[in-house]
C-alpha cells in the first residue's frame, strides 16, 4: 500500500466515521445505518445516452438525474421547483420573455462555477445537436434556424449578467416552464466539452473522468454493458448528498438472474431506472405476505391503447396516408366503439398484467390517473365491457366483412403479445371474428407505424412531464410525430393551439375538453395504465419513485441488517 | 517447417480475405433491413431523427458509408455503438470475445473429454452393457439440441438444486463467477460430445483390430500403453478432422446458449445488436465470428500433422 493510499484509506474511514457521527451514531429516527452504504441495483440493458443533449430513454434519465441538474426539477408530486434557479422565472406580461435568476454558489463536480453562459451554451448546444428532446427549446426565438443548421445560437437567449439570463419565445407557451425542468435543459460544462473535442460529440459524457455535471453524484467507473459506478460529489454545493457512499449498477439481461441475486442480498433493490420484474415474480411477491412488504407498486405515467388507422384515402387526412382504413371517419367510429366495448378489461389485466398488479384498467381517458388532464375514474363509456351492444354495433358497422384478414401489429415484447393474444381471443368470443397478431422488431414497427401503415396496432405513451400538452402535441394534433394513426381534427388542433399559449391553471379545462373529444370519438381504444414495481429489502429506506421518475439516490439510506 | 509456415501464411491471407468479404456482404445486407437504431416511441421529430443519422454518417450514400467503414477497420476501429452512445466497439468485442472464448473453451473440453472417454470405453467394452449405455447416451445427446439441454440445465441446476439444497448450492445464471461456467459449457458441449463419442467408438473399433495393435498386445505391452499410446493416437485422427466444424458449431451455438444463460459474450451481443439495428456492432460481431472460425479451422489443420506424420504442408 502506498503512502497516498494509506492517507486515502484513513480519509475515507474518517469520513465514514464522521458521517455516522453526524447521524447520531445511527440513522435518522433512531435507525442505525449499515457500515456499507452501497446502493446497488441491476438494469437489463446498458444506458443509451449519457449526454443530456441526446438523452431520451427513461432508464438514462432516472440514473443521470442524480449527476446532472438544471434550473428546475420536479418534486415528488411532479410540481416544478427551483434547483439551480433561485426562484421561479419572471414572465413578461406578454408571456413571451422568461427571466431566470440563478444561485451564485453552484459548481460543477470539477469545481468550475456555473454561470449563465453555461446555460446559454448548454441550451444552444442541445438545439444544435437535435436529440430527440431538442424540441424542448422549440418555443425560443431563433430555434428553427439553429435546428436547420442555419444559425449557431438561438436569438432568443440573452445573458443579463453572470447569474441571470432571459429566454424570449416566438409565441407564448404555457407549458414551457415545465419543459425547462427536463433533462435536455440540464447544464453541461462548456470547458470540459470544448476540451474534449467537437462540441457536438458526446464522448465526454461516457468517460468518468470528463462526465462532469452539477448533480449530487458523479460517475466514477463504467465498463460498457457490464456496470456503472457513482460516488457522491465531495463538497457538493447544495450541502448533504445523503448517506450513500457508492452506487453500483450492473447490467444483467436476465430478470430471473437479477431477482436471484437480489434475494441473496446481492442488490439493494430492483425497479430503479424503469426496470420491471417478470410477471410471475410480481404475482409471487404480491401474494406472499412476507415478500409483499418488499414490493412497492407505483402507478406510472404510461397508457397502452388500441391504435386505429384514420386514413380515408391517399394523402387524406394526412400526407402519410396511402389507403382508406375501415376504422376511419364516422363510418369507422361504430367499428371502433364495437371493438372497444367487446374487450373485458378485467380479463385483460388479469392475463396480461400479472392479475392486475402490473397494470390497471384504463377507464379515465388516454392520460393516466395521477396526471393533469386525467378525466376521472369510469369516464370513458367505451372502456366498459358490453357484449350485446358491441355485437349490435359490430353488425351495424358491417364488421364481418371489414375484419376479414385483420392484423393487429405490435412491437414484440411479452406484454404486447399477451395483450394482442387476449384481444384476439376476446374479439373472437364476443364478436366472432378472427384477428391475427403480428409481432415485429421495434425498429421496423416504429418506422411503419410512423407512416400510418397498420389498420390496427398497439400504441402506448409515457408522459415526459405532467402537462397534457405532452400528449396532444405529439400524439393527436394533425400530423403529430408519434401519432401512428394519422388522426386529424381541426377543432382539436385549434383548441390545442389556444391552450398551449396559456398557463396550465387557465388551460387545464380546455385540455380536458380535448381529452373528452378523444373519448367521445373513440380515437383510442384505451386499455391499461401501467404500474411501476419496485422491490427493496426492508433495510433500504427512501427508495422508490413517483409516476415519472425514481427518487434521488441522496434520499436513500441503508440500515443495519 | 518452411512449408508449414508458408501454408499458415497462405491460410491467414485467405482468412483475412474471407473475413472482409463476409463483413462486406453483412454490411450491404444489413442496410437493407427496414428501420434504424434511432427510431423510438419518444417525441422524436423528423429533424431529430435526421440529425442522429447525420451524426453517425448514416445519411451518406451506402458506398461512402462502406468506404468509411473499411477505413475504420483498417485502422482497427470498428466504430461506435449506435444504441449505447460513446461505447467503442473494438474493445467491447475484444472483451466479449474473451467471455465467449471461455465458455467455448470449457464446452470444447466437455466435447473432447467426455466424447473421447465415452467413445473409448464403448469401443473397449463393445457389445456389453457399458457399450449399450454409452452408445445410447451418445445418440440421445446428439439428438437433443443444445437449447433444450440448456433449459433442462437451468431447471435442474438452477431450480431443483436450489430446492433440494435449501438454496445453499445452485446454479445462478449470469457471468463473473467460476461456478457460472459449467452449466452453459455442458449445454453447449454435450451434443458435440455425443458426436465425438460415436466417432471415437467407431474409429477405436477399427484401430484395435489392426495388425499393429494386435502385435502390441502380443508383445505383452500393458493395456494402458496399447490403448492410449498405440490405438487412441491413430483413432484420434478422424476426431481431430471434425474438430474444425465442431469449433464452428460451438461458436455459432453460443449465440443461443449465451442468450439463455445471460452470458455477456459475442453471441448475446449478436442477437441484441441485430434487434436494435446497431449496425456497427452487428458488422463487428460478424467480422469477429468470421475471423474466429477461420482461425479455429487453421489451428485444427496445424495440429493435424502432429497426429498423422504422413500429412505434410
Amino acid at each position: 500500500m502506498t503512502r497516498f493510499s494509506v492517507f486515502r484509506s484513513l480519509a475515507v474511514a474518517m469520513g465514514a466515521i464522521s458521517t455516522l457521527a453526524a447521524c447520531g451514531g445511527g440513522g435518522g429516527g433512531g435507525e442505525a445505518l449499515a457500515a456499507d452504504q452501497t446502493l446497488s441495483f441491476p438494469i437489463v440493458d446498458d444506458v443509451g445516452d449519457l449526454d443530456p443533449a441526446h438523452m431520451s430513454a427513461a432508464v438514462d434519465i432516472d440514473i443521470f438525474h442524480n449527476s446532472f441538474s438544471g434550473l428546475y426539477k420536479f418534486d415528488d408530486a411532479l410540481n416544478v421547483i427551483p434547483d439551480i434557479a433561485s426562484g421561479p422565472p419572471k414572465i413578461s406580461d406578454d408571456q413571451k420573455t422568461y427571466t431566470f435568476s440563478m444561485r451564485k454558489d453552484v459548481k460543477f463536480s470539477n469545481g468550475d462555477p456555473v454561470k449563465s453562459d453555461d446555460f446559454i451554451f448548454s441550451w444552444n448546444r442541445a438545439a444544435r445537436i437535435q436529440g430527440d428532446y431538442a424540441s424542448v427549446f422549440q418555443p425560443i426565438a431563433g430555434y428553427d434556424a439553429v435546428a436547420n443548421g442555419k444559425a449557431h445560437d438561438m436569438t432568443g437567449l440573452k445573458k443579463i449578467d453572470d447569474y441571470s439570463f432571459s429566454a424570449t419565445l416566438t409565441d407564448p407557451a404555457g407549458y414551457w416552464y415545465t419543459e425547462v425542468a427536463l433533462w435536455t435543459a440540464w447544464v453541461v460544462d462548456q470547458k470540459v466539452i470544448k476540451a474534449a473535442g467537437k462540441e457536438d460529440d458526446s464522448a465526454w459524457a461516457s468517460d468518468p473522468a470528463t462526465a462532469i455535471g452539477t448533480g449530487q453524484f458523479k460517475m466514477t467507473a463504467r465498463t460498457p454493458k457490464q456496470s456503472i459506478d457513482f460516488a457522491p460529489v465531495a463538497n457538493w454545493y447544495g450541502g448533504s448528498t445523503g448517506t450513500i457512499t457508492k452506487v453500483h449498477i450492473e447490467i444483467v439481461a436476465d430478470q430471473k438472474a437479477q431477482l436471484t441475486k437480489y434475494e441473496s442480498g446481492g442488490y439493494s433493490l430492483i425497479g430503479n431506472a424503469n426496470q420491471l420484474l417478470t410477471p410471475e415474480d410480481v404475482i409471487r411477491y404480491n401474494s406472499d405476505p412476507q415478500l409483499k412488504k418488499q414490493l412497492t407498486l407505483q402507478p406510472a405515467a404510461r397508457t397502452t391503447w388500441i391504435g386505429y388507422n384514420f386514413c380515408e384515402g391517399a394523402g387524406k387526412p394526412s400526407k402519410n396516408c396511402t389507403a382508406a382504413s375501415p376504422f376511419a371517419g364516422d363510418a369507422g367510429k361504430v367499428g371502433r366503439e364495437a371493438l372497444s366495448l367487446a374487450v373485458d378489461r378485467d380479463q385483460l389485466v388479469d392475463i396480461a398484467c400479472s392479475k392486475g398488479i402490473a397494470c390497471v384498467k384504463a377507464t379515465g381517458g388516454v392520460i393516466p390517473k395521477g396526471l393533469k388532464g386525467y378525466l376521472g375514474d369510469n369516464t370513458d363509456p367505451w372502456a366498459v365491457f358490453d357484449k350485446a351492444k358491441a355485437q349490435s354495433l359490430f353488425q351495424q358497422w358491417g364488421g364481418a366483412d371489414k375484419t376479414k384478414n385483420l392484423i393487429y401489429t405490435y412491437n414484440t415484447t411479452a406484454f404486447n403479445k399477451a395483450v394482442c393474444d387476449n384481444l384476439a381471443s376476446q374479439w373472437q368470443a364476443n364478436l366472432g371474428f378472427k384477428m391475427q397478431c403480428t409481432g415485429q422488431d421495434r425498429a421496423s414497427f416504429f418506422k411503419a407505424r410512423t407512416k400510418c401503415t397498420y389498420p390496427i396496432f398497439r400504441h402506448s405513451w409515457s408522459a415526459d412531464y405532467d402537462h397534457p400538452q405532452d400528449w396532444f402535441d405529439f400524439l393527436f394534433v394533425t400530423d403529430a410525430g408519434s401519432s401512428g394513426s394519422c388522426y386529424s381534427n381541426s377543432q382539436l388542433d385549434q383548441m390545442a393551439k389556444t391552450a398551449n399559449t396559456k398557463p396550465l391553471s387557465q388551460s387545464l379545462d380546455t385540455y380536458k375538453a380535448m381529452g373528452k373529444i378523444l373519448v367521445d370519438n373513440t380515437v383510442t381504444g384505451n386499455l391499461v395504465y401501467t404500474v411501476q414495481q419496485y422491490v427493496a429489502h426492508d433495510y433500504v429506506k427512501g427508495s422508490g419513485g413517483n409516476a415519472l421518475y425514481d427518487f434521488y439516490w441522496a434520499d436513500v439510506k441503508i440500515l443495519q441488517h | 517447417m518452411r512449408g508449414t509456415l508458408l501454408y499458415i501464411g497462405q491460410r491467414l491471407i485467405l482468412i483475412a480475405i474471407t473475413t472482409v468479404l463476409v463483413s462486406s456482404i453483412v454490411f450491404l445486407l444489413l442496410h437493407q433491413i427496414p428501420g434504424n437504431a434511432f427510431l423510438n416511441e419518444n417525441r422524436q421529430t423528423p429533424q431529430a431523427l435526421a440529425a442522429e443519422l447525420h451524426h453517425y454518417g448514416l445519411d451518406l450514400p451506402l458506398q461512402q458509408q462502406y468506404v468509411n467503414w473499411v477505413q475504420g477497420v483498417l485502422h482497427g476501429d470498428l466504430g461506435e455503438s449506435l444504441v449505447n452512445h460513446g461505447v467503442k466497439i473494438s474493445p467491447l468485442l475484444i472483451r466479449e470475445t474473451s467471455v465467449s472464448a471461455t465458455v467455448g473453451f470449457f464446452a470444447l473440453l466437455v466435447t473432447v473429454g467426455l466424447g473421447l472417454i465415452l467413445g473409448v470405453i464403448a469401443a473397449l467394452r463393445q457389445n456389453t452393457w457399458v457399450d449399450y449405455i454409452a452408445s445410447s447416451a451418445a445418440v440421445i445427446g446428439y439428438s437433443v439440441p443444445s437449447f433444450v439441454i440448456a433449459i433442462f440445465g437451468l431447471l435442474i441446476f438452477g431450480h431443483y438444486l436450489y430446492v433440494w439444497t435449501g438454496g445453499t448450492l445452485f446454479y445462478q445464471p449470469g457471468w463473473g463467477k467460476p461456478e457460472q461456467i459449467p452449466v452453459p459449457a455442458l449445454a453447449l458441449g454435450l451434443p458435440y460430445a455425443s458426436y465425438v463419442a460415436r466417432l471415437t467408438r467407431a474409429s477405436m473399433l477399427e484401430t484395435i483390430r489392426t495388425d499393429y495393435v494386435r502385435t502390441a498386445w502380443a508383445k505383452g505391452l500393458k493395456a494402458r500403453v496399447v490403448v492410449f499410446r498405440h490405438a487412441l493416437r491413430n483413432a484420434l485422427i478422424p476426431v481431430v478432422t471434425i474438430l474444425g466444424p465442431l469449433v464452428t458449431g460451438i461458436i455459432t451455438g453460443s449465440v443461443v446458449i449465451e442468450n439463455i444463460f445471460g452470458i455477456p459474450g459475442l453471441g448475446k451481443e449478436f442477437v441484441t445488436s441485430i434487434l436494435a439495428r446497431d449496425y456497427n456492432i452487428v458488422i463487428g460481431v460478424f467480422t469477429f465470428y468470421a475471423g474466429l472460425v477461420g482461425l479455429a479451422n487453421l489451428t485444427v489443420d496445424v495440429v493435424y500433422p502432429v497426429l498423422d506424420p504422413r500429412i505434410r504442408y
